[in-house]
């Protein structure tokens, strides 16, 4: 037995961790006839407060939340925790991001599940969750563009709020003059939806799909129109393209020199949090357009509800997104404990019985305006790889600007790594 | 382990059993198992998980919007790393950054030390523990603190060039931005330098001072003479943790991207590593940039030793 010694030295020296290694374990395996357990991720604020709602009312589905943390952060976990097999059952995904999940098989197919709440959603937003028939999401909010300005400031220089591009110019040509320190707006690189949404606004179609084959517009006519006409606007140092929310912008918002942010009707909320002093000056307005007269726009933001494929109960699960996102109820609390602005039609017409945002509690319209804009939105196909698009097309543009190089080229430049990508991945592009 | 310590061949022979020498020779595997499962589980698995994923790639298959399979394809994730320009771009940053930042934190390492070895130096103890303290403070502490500094509405450096109708400083633009990430691993890292050369410094025999006090010296010679040639293997040393450090800056610029835009995604090797893994979620390509950066670091590290080791001989033949 000699020779067992020194094994059985090892595993006595081996049991010393091992007991520190199983102190961390410990099994937390639901029993199969209690209450089914549901894992809930998602980042709006207050979703605590929801899902205790729907636990007291569902003792038989019980709801556990986590946040997991912004969209981005968010969708990383979710991609990893799929790869693992331990994806919560239900997760919050921005629309931007629910192509890249299906293509790594994180959603699951809910059609069967979610026919009764279709009705409930305009087309529209009901077609951003569906994909060649297959439903894989319940849309919760979304964010139709508009233009967030200091009302207050406006009048003060004498300038006209603008309703067009064109005019947003003028307008931000009148601000230079009248106050060499105050700026209309910072359009920084890394707002990758901005840039998508005023592309798609003027005709641009980044994402596009037919039957088995893709198209990617990024570097498309009406885009390098979009691009050349905010070039000349930076060249001239009528908007600044320094980084959002940052202390130095921040600071701009509080001490009025930075007079708008043209962006979606949640914006308000995240002014109200970093410059709350300046409540009262601030309304909304649709988002200057192309061509006069022509009020379409997409959505900026926005997610939608997914049942995972790791989960072991798709129909509980989708039976609690669709309390959440489409129901009076969930709606209800998503307005008011939630501050979101809901996907489903119900909601839209809730809010209008609510008070506006505690940034503009002058404007008694805020609401029945941004329902007239979400009426009108311009459906938009993301593809399936927009993070990607989004990190090379900030840097691209960063450099365009660093450099005083044309934007266009950032566009182009974009679009040939998001083919080269997407090509490089499998799927069949077609680009004339 | 030839050659028993004296306290050991001073025991008495007979009153150790033949068992318990039996058990002695097993207290080898006993203490030296923890170490190496641990190690085992926490540094060779990891690392040939990350050489296996290094050579897949997910790719769809079935149409427009397809699911992704996990392929195997050789070495296709290096060669796309390697034409990576962001990736490649980063380095040339690195050289940068590191060419201000080492020579400034060991220069004052060296430095502080040697005042805080001379004789006629008060307060010691103080400055040691003055210096040391912002090794104590957490690298994303530390970028939070100075980028605050940086930023042109907080900075009080700023604050004064303003008042002085200079303008503010361009901390955080394309000009500064080296000069301002380097301040702050500089700031953070010159204690610990410090203290491995002063602990050095402390250990050569006060002997050798005496004689060359004896000699004539003065307190500036024998510093250049004799406590500089005294401490190189520490400064090669703290030198060698420089370089490392360097090649895996992440916290700092990281850190600061959101304040500033001259910071990009990919803007060091390990922050483009970072972006490929979770930002575009190409774990393959991220595990192939590791695995390469880990190699030239290595690489890197021993050329570095050679060369020193070789002009050490050189020194001494």
């Amino acid at each position: 037995m000699r020779t067992h010694r020194p094994l059985a030295a090892a595993v006595a020296g081996l049991a010393i961790i091992g007991v520190a290694g199983l102190a961390g374990c410990s099994g937390s395996d639901a029993s199969s006839d209690g209450p089914v357990q549901l894992e809930y991720w998602a980042w709006a604020s207050n979703s605590q407060d929801v899902v205790d709602q729907w636990n007291k009312e569902n003792p038989d589905i019980q709801v556990k939340y986590t946040d997991a943390g912004g969209g981005t952060d968010s969708s990383a976990k979710l991609l990893t925790a799929n790869r693992a097999g331990n994806a919560p059952d239900v997760a919050l995904v921005e629309y931007t991001t629910l192509p890249a999940m299906i293509v790594a098989d994180v959603p699951t197919d809910i059609t069967e599940y979610v026919g009764d709440v279709e009705d409930a959603f305009t087309e529209g937003t009901w077609a951003q969750t569906t994909f060649g028939g297959v439903v894989y999401g319940i849309p919760q909010d979304v964010g139709p563009m508009a233009n967030v300005y200091r009302a207050d400031r406006f009048e003060e220089l004498g300038v006209t709020p603008p309703t067009t591009w064109a005019e947003f110019r003028t307008a931000a040509e009148a601000v230079k003059a009248a106050d060499p320190a105050t700026v209309i707006a910072a359009l920084p690189p890394a707002e990758f939806g901005f840039w998508a949404g005023v592309s798609t606004q003027a005709g641009g179609q980044w994402w596009s799909s037919e039957g088995d084959e893709w198209t990617v517009g990024i570097a498309d006519e009406p885009s390098l129109e979009v691009a050349d006409f905010f070039q000349a606007l930076v060249e001239d140092g009528l908007v600044s393209t320094d980084p959002l929310l940052t202390p130095e912008y921040n600071a701009a918002l509080n001490n009025g020199t930075m007079l708008s942010w043209p962006s979606a009707v949640w914006a308000p909320s995240v002014i109200e949090n970093v410059a709350a002093d300046t409540s009262g000056g601030w309304a909304m307005a649709p988002l200057p357009q192309w061509t006069e007269g022509d009020a379409a726009v997409p959505y900026q933001g926005g997610s939608a509800l997914v049942v995972t494929t790791s989960s072991d109960h798709p129909e509980e699960a989708a039976k609690f997104a669709k309390w959440l996102n489409a129901s009076e109820a969930g709606n209800e609390l998503m307005i008011n404990t939630q501050s979101l602005y809901p996907a489903a039609i119900v909601g839209q017409e809730m809010t209008e019985r609510n008070d506006p945002p505690a940034l503009m509690p002058q404007q008694t319209d805020f609401y029945a305006v941004a329902a007239e804009i979400s009426a009108d939105t311009i459906p938009v196909t993301w593809g399936p790889n927009v993070n990607l698009a989004r990190t090379v097309f900030a840097d691209e543009l960063q450099k365009a600007i660093d450099n005083g190089t044309p934007w266009r080229d950032a566009f182009i430049a974009t679009q040939k790594a998001v083919i080269d990508d997407m090509v490089k991945s499998g799927f069949t592009v077609t680009n004339d | 382990m030839t050659t028993a310590s004296p306290r050991r061949a001073a025991k008495p022979a007979a009153s150790s059993k033949p068992r318990r020498a039996k058990s002695n020779r097993l207290a080898p595997y006993f203490f030296t198992t923890p170490a190496i499962v641990l190690y085992i589980v926490f540094t060779v698995i990891p690392v040939a998980y990350a050489i296996w994923l290094s050579l897949r790639a997910y790719r769809v298959t079935g149409g427009a919007l397809g699911r992704k399979q996990d392929v195997f394809v050789w070495f296709e994730n290096y060669l796309a790393v390697l034409q990576d320009e962001t990736f490649l771009a980063g380095f040339g940053r690195l050289l940068i950054y590191g060419v201000i930042a080492i020579p400034l934190t060991l220069g004052l390492a060296l430095l502080f030390a040697l005042l805080l070895d001379a004789p006629a130096v008060r307060a010691k103890r103080f400055s040691r523990t003055a210096i040391f303290i912002p090794y104590a403070v957490p690298g994303v502490v530390a970028a939070l603190l100075w980028g605050f500094m940086y930023l042109p509405s907080t900075s009080p450096f700023s604050y004064l060039t303003k008042a002085a109708g200079l303008g503010s400083i361009p901390f955080l633009e394309e000009s500064g931005i080296f000069g301002s990430l380097a301040n702050i691993a500089i700031w953070g890292g010159v204690g610990f330098n410090m203290i491995i050369i002063y602990t050095s410094l402390r250990g050569i025999p006060a002997d050798i001072y005496e004689s060359a006090r004896l000699d004539g010296a003065n307190e500036l010679q024998i510093a250049w003479r004799i406590k500089i040639p005294l401490v190189a293997p520490a400064l090669v040393l703290t030198g060698f943790f420089s370089l490392i450090g360097t090649i895996q800056l992440y916290s700092e610029p990281a850190t600061l991207r959101p304040m500033t835009s001259t910071i990009s995604a990919g803007w060091v090797p390990l922050m483009a590593i970072y972006r490929d893994a979770f930002g575009t979620d190409n774990l393959p390509q991220a595990a192939a940039a590791s695995t390469l950066l880990a190699v030239g670091t290595v690489l890197v590290s021993a050329l570095v030793l050679r060369l020193v080791n070789r002009r050490r001989n050189g020194m001494e033949s």
